[in-house]
């Protein structure tokens, strides 16, 4: 007997104001012909900069951030022999420990699935628009960044649709 | 010709809006569009160089041409995660 080719588990994103299911998200990545899960949980942290953070809010430029969201998920697969991949980022406002990003990675081996988890936030924190502002006792500010990379200048431009 | 411009984060503090429709002429670049916000609203001026720009939702450079009915977005240093 043989066993059939596996086939390849689409892709799951997600932007939202809901918390991150992050079971389900482990769920939808693992297939039996894995051998790893790999995840990363963002969660909000109680200090910024020796400061006492209250909460956090993020806000984004939706359709372009679930685009960006959707490109990273895609390069994974080009980039490491991995098999599932789900991305979530929460908006709005967040409490301490509360999770605002989970990834979760499959793959039949687990480095493929640690080296693509940790690509998967780097450039997630650098080419996905979302902004995070950080409130104190004394006021609030916006989160210290990463400004994306931009593409060489080109001619030939994507029109307005 | 009009142009659909958005800011976020700490940009959108500053232009007052998150959102304005621009007018400019055939030809005109990004940079261009950025300039005749700034001119709108002068404390946009300094942060010319700490952001980058979109055309319709992609990463766009500075010198790109704009259409009519263009999205673009000044998009501050992105903090997600």
């Amino acid at each position: 007997m043989t066993t059939a080719a596996p086939s390849p588990t689409a892709d799951l994103v997600q932007l939202g104001r809901e918390p991150i299911a992050a079971d389900a998200l482990i769920r939808h990545v693992r297939q039996a012909h894995d051998g790893a899960v790999v995840t990363f949980d963002g969660c909000v942290r109680n200090h910024s900069h020796g400061r006492a953070t209250l909460y956090l809010e993020y806000e984004s430029y939706e359709s372009m951030a679930i685009e960006k969201m959707k490109e990273i998920a895609a390069s994974l697969h080009t980039l490491f022999a991995i098999d599932g991949v789900a991305i979530a980022h929460r908006l709005g406002r967040l409490e301490i420990g509360e999770t605002s990003v989970f990834i979760a990675v499959s793959a039949p081996h687990r480095k493929a699935a640690f080296d693509a988890c940790r690509h998967a936030i780097d450039t997630l924190k650098k080419t996905v628009p979302i902004w995070k502002k950080e409130f104190f006792e004394d006021g609030a500010v916006w989160a210290d960044g990463e400004l994306p990379p931009l593409p060489a200048a080109t001619p030939a431009a994507k029109p307005a649709s | 010709m009009q142009a659909r411009v958005l800011f976020f984060g700490k940009l959108k503090d500053i232009a007052g809006s998150a959102e304005r429709c621009v007018e400019f002429r055939s030809g005109e670049t990004i940079s261009e569009l950025f300039e005749r916000c700034a001119s709108q609203k002068p404390e946009l001026a300094p942060f010319r160089s700490s952001v980058v720009a979109s055309r319709n939702q992609e990463f766009a450079p500075w010198t790109a041409v704009l259409e009519s009915g263009d999205e673009v977005a000044f998009l501050p240093p992105v903090s997600g995660g």
